[in-house]
């Protein structure tokens, strides 16, 4: 399954802009045909670092290299990648075919041979009826294609994709998702995709590398990163709504919150995370405030209010009874709760257990 | 209603008027021209010549230097604008694309020059003509020209640069293309009615100039038009109104032809760079 000639590694790569790192000792194998996202907030390293695998930003330090061979002094158009833009980046004089074709042109194919390669694109994409247009004359929906369709004509060995989907709309972006993801699968190339939202990172990639002020934070399955959080930044970011995170102390092998205790073989500041599915309401030890309820059709969405002050996000089925106001018990799936250390923010191989 | 028809005539007629003082001149120039010697001195005036005579273009043509004025007026603005227009959209673009230590400075340098009068410089600029040893000749209006019209062909093009998107040329460059074809295939196009505008101005600014070619060039065989025709047909006791409006005629015209084919250009070129800058 795996091909090194399509292999992507970052050994210990670096990118500062003056005394600011952008990207630090960055350490990622993307395996030859994966689809790995790079998803973090914005301003988390991770166009840097697709920018720096393009050959558009240079890094400061480290390697980076494609199918096995170095490209950190190679330039972009010799790299054998393809990079669809955010913004399309579509040359606005040129028609639809001539875009498509333009990367053909650049590498000296014949004339006659880039009309029968953009004609086989533009049937892959329905593009067919356009290939006359100029690109200001197309919906946002036929220019991502276009931008897809001149990404696709050399069969490159990687695929960068820059946000390629957030100028779409909400209906447009689902499909394309899954016609992302169908591409993908038939090509066998390698793909990196950039994203800040964690729905297209969940639901297209075979792995998932978290960033967050320019480290890595994990880099997974994606139900790696939901069910086995690295760190309280991955644990937090991941997930809508979010998981809840109770700060308190454990000492004597039980773990002290003001409104949650838990066994756990460990010791010191504590941070125990609870995702809103595994909360059970109206049965258990502890008890809660109902602050707020979100229906949102298929279910509820409830905040709480612990004692103590902290904040609680469970979900619920539509048809329970529930109140804002009203007080109320709940409990937890225990084998599915989350602890790390409050200090340095790592996840703990602890379980804890109900006291 | 009635307002809507009173509003839409003052309008009219306010526009009209501004139409009319604008070009009377230029009409009167050009009548003038094909009037005979005698009836232009005529009281009361004739609006209308009374006989239309071509007599003043072919005296201007045949008996005067006025096409070599003329060869030189093209060639110093066709050469000045060439050359402004080559470094700038190159400047443009590098202080644009590129990040290095001073760039902003460097963009603001550009504007500070045009603090200074063009008078204060002249004299300084004549002595390092002297000293280069290109007093006298077309090259020596070339680069004076250069001075004044490269700083505002920077600002302006730099402007339109920055209204580019970069992924543009990013795209490009991942295509398979060099710094310098990503250039000329993608950023050129899109900088074209920039380029276009500034063309025009450098060209017109040239064209018409007259203090400079006054000071820095003595010479028939280097004269442009504007100092050409002047100390050719004024002089302190006679005036040559005919020849002289034929001459402003002849030389209003490759102007004027510019205009017709680029104006479209001009006035987008102009809208966007301002909005953008």
């Amino acid at each position: 399954m795996t091909d090194t000639r399509l292999e992507v590694r970052f050994d210990g790569v670096q990118k500062t802009f003056g005394a600011a790192f952008a990207v630090r000792d960055l350490d990622l194998i993307i395996a030859g045909g994966e689809f790995v996202s790079l998803l973090g907030p914005s301003g988390c390293g991770k166009t840097t670092t697709l920018r720096m695998l393009a050959g558009l930003d240079f890094p400061t330090g480290g390697q980076i290299s494609i199918g096995g061979r170095v490209v950190n002094d190679v330039a972009p158009g010799a790299r054998d990648i393809a990079m669809v833009f955010q913004s399309y980046a579509l040359y606005p004089h040129m028609t639809v075919a001539e875009n498509i074709a333009y990367p053909l042109k650049k590498r000296g194919v014949a004339k006659a041979e880039r009309a029968v390669r953009v004609a086989q694109v533009a049937e892959t994409l329905q593009l067919g009826a356009l290939l006359d247009r100029k690109p200001r004359q197309l919906s946002g929906g036929q220019q991502q294609r276009v931008a897809l369709g001149r990404a696709l004509v050399r069969d490159p060995r990687v695929f960068l994709l820059d946000e390629p989907l957030s100028n779409l709309d909400a209906k447009l972006r689902n499909h394309m998702r899954a016609e992302l993801v169908e591409l993908h699968r038939r090509l066998g190339r390698t793909f990196v995709y950039v994203t800040h939202d964690q729905l297209e990172a969940m639901t297209m990639s075979d792995r998932i590398a978290v960033m967050h002020e320019g480290v890595l934070q994990q880099f997974g399955t994606p139900s790696d990163v939901y069910e086995r959080p690295a760190n309280l930044f991955v644990a937090g970011f991941i997930g809508s709504p979010g998981m809840s995170l109770l700060r308190g102390e454990a000492h004597g092998g039980t773990f002290h919150h003001p409104a949650v205790t838990m066994m756990v073989d460990a010791a010191g500041g504590l941070v125990l995370g609870i995702r809103p599915e595994d909360v059970i309401l109206g049965d258990g030890p502890f008890t809660a405030r109902i602050r707020l309820v979100e229906p949102t059709g298929h279910e509820q969405i409830v905040a709480l209010a612990l004692p103590g002050g902290d904040a609680l996000t469970a979900r619920a089925p539509p048809d329970m009874a529930l109140h804002a106001g009203d007080n109320l018990a709940w409990g937890v799936r225990v084998p599915r709760l989350h602890m790390f250390d409050a200090a340095s923010g790592k996840r703990l191989p602890v379980a804890p257990a109900q006291a | 209603m009635k307002r809507g028809i009173l509003g839409h005539i003052a309008f009219n007629l306010l526009a009209w008027s501004v139409v009319f003082i604008t070009a009377f001149p230029l009409v009167w120039m050009v009548i003038t021209s094909v009037k005979p010697q005698f009836e232009l001195f005529r009281i009361p005036p004739t609006f209308w010549p009374e006989t239309v005579t071509f007599e003043h273009y072919v005296r201007l043509l045949i008996e005067t230097p006025f096409m070599l004025y003329m060869r030189n007026s093209l060639i110093l603005s066709t050469a000045t604008t060439v050359l402004v227009v080559a470094v700038a959209t190159l400047g443009a673009h590098s202080l644009v694309r590129f990040r290095y230590r001073g760039r902003e400075a460097l963009a603001r340098l550009v504007l500070f020059t045009y603090l200074l009068p063009s008078v204060v410089l002249l004299l300084p600029l004549y002595l390092m003509m002297v000293w280069l040893g290109v007093a006298n000749s077309l090259l020596s209006l070339v680069i004076a020209y250069t001075t004044f019209a490269l700083p505002y062909a920077l600002w302006l093009l730099r402007s339109f640069m920055q209204g580019i998107p970069d992924d543009l040329e990013a795209a490009a460059l991942v295509d398979g293309a060099t710094r310098m074809e990503a250039f000329f295939d993608v950023i050129l196009p899109q900088a074209l009615p920039g380029i276009i505008s500034t063309s025009l101005f450098t060209f017109i600014l040239s064209w018409n100039e007259y203090l400079y070619a006054l000071v820095l060039v003595n010479t028939d065989s280097a004269r442009p038009l504007t100092t050409g025709v002047m100390s050719m047909l004024v002089s302190a006791f006679n005036i040559e109104w005919s020849l002289l409006m034929a001459a402003s005629v002849m030389m209003s015209l490759p102007l004027i032809i510019i205009f017709a084919f680029l104006q479209s250009y001009l006035t987008r070129g102009f809208g966007a760079g301002g909005v953008k800058g």
